[in-house]
């Protein structure tokens, strides 16, 4: 992974650079209008509702793939944090389950790292509106950790 | 006058009305280019705002997996054609074969190889254009079909 990512990630932690730093050099982060929001080194990820992201004009809902690239994102930004020598992870595959409908308002999303190998890393993702028991939908997702420039 | 029975729309005008009413599709410039009983191709442009890594320009996973979403929801549309239905996405599982190369069009293929009465089963491919031999990603969705009317849906006014 490319030198100014590293720098810009010892610099968030050392609190020198907001994690939000790290959702605006993604352009598609930016795109879908994704926030962190850090309390210390805890992070919660919100894609706050945006006309941009809806799918079903009539209910209106969400678009369930706006949905997944939040998801993503979060999971990739929180892999990328919890790696003491970070290596930029690469999407091998992700699997969502829609458990309720993206009503049109702000989402959160939390992750939890199942498993952190040398290579691969596995992350569960899930998703809420209004309760964080009653996810809309929760995902998982194996990343391959490569130490290659791309 | 048409009689009852002649659909109004052809298979591929529905689902470009179904994409116009998107917005989150008309953002990412997904376009519908062939509609079929069983199968239905769309293309999405590259675009710098979907890029996912900036220092090689590759699109965001993220990106595909929404393009792939919808492009599922369209071979359900040209499936039950001629009546049109709202789709929710159940579940969608997407494997990233390879990166796509920066700057090309991506082209997806979704087919739904089964229909039940409540479920659509849908198989998913992205490629670049001409490369359709070497895809960049493969999915497997399920879809429930929530019973509305074009009309409905589309509300009144006629193309």
């Amino acid at each position: 992974m490319s030198e100014a990512l590293k720098t810009l990630i010892a610099a968030c932690r050392k609190g020198e650079q907001p994690y939000q730093a790290l959702v605006e050099r993604v352009p598609y982060a930016q795109f879908l209008g994704i926030r962190i929001e850090a309390r210390g080194e805890e992070l919660s990820f919100v894609l706050p509702k945006a006309d941009t992201n809806v799918g079903n004009p009539t209910l209106p809902a969400l678009h369930g793939g706006a949905v997944a690239g939040f998801m993503e994102q979060a999971a990739l930004i929180f892999l990328l944090l919890e790696m003491g020598e970070p290596k930029l992870p690469k999407t091998i595959d992700f699997t969502i389950d829609y458990l309720r409908a993206g009503l049109f308002r702000d989402t959160f999303a939390e992750c939890r790292v199942t498993r952190l190998g040398r290579r691969i890393g596995n992350v569960n993702i899930e998703a809420w509106q209004t309760r964080r028991d009653e996810p809309i939908a929760i995902a998982r997702a194996h990343f391959l950790l490569s130490d290659e420039g791309a | 006058m048409t009689s009852d029975t002649t659909p109004k729309y052809t298979r591929l005008e529905i689902c470009r009305r179904f994409i116009t009413s998107v917005r989150h599709s008309t953002e990412l410039g997904i376009e519908v280019t062939e509609a079929e009983e069983h199968r239905v191709t769309a293309i999405m442009p590259w675009q710098a705002r979907l890029v996912g890594n900036p220092d090689t320009g590759i699109l965001h996973g993220g990106a595909v997996f929404a393009f792939l979403d919808q492009v599922g929801g369209l071979a359900v549309a040209t499936r039950v054609y001629p009546s049109f239905e709202i789709t929710p996405t159940i579940d969608f599982r997407l494997d990233h074969l390879r990166a796509p190369a920066k700057g090309k069009a991506v082209v997806g293929v979704g087919e739904c190889y089964r229909l039940t009465e409540h479920v659509a089963f849908i198989r998913l491919t992205a490629y670049e254009e001409g490369q359709q031999h070497d895809p960049l990603a493969t999915g497997l969705a399920t879809y429930m079909r929530m019973k509305i009317s074009a009309q409905n849906y589309f509300g009144k006014s006629k193309a």
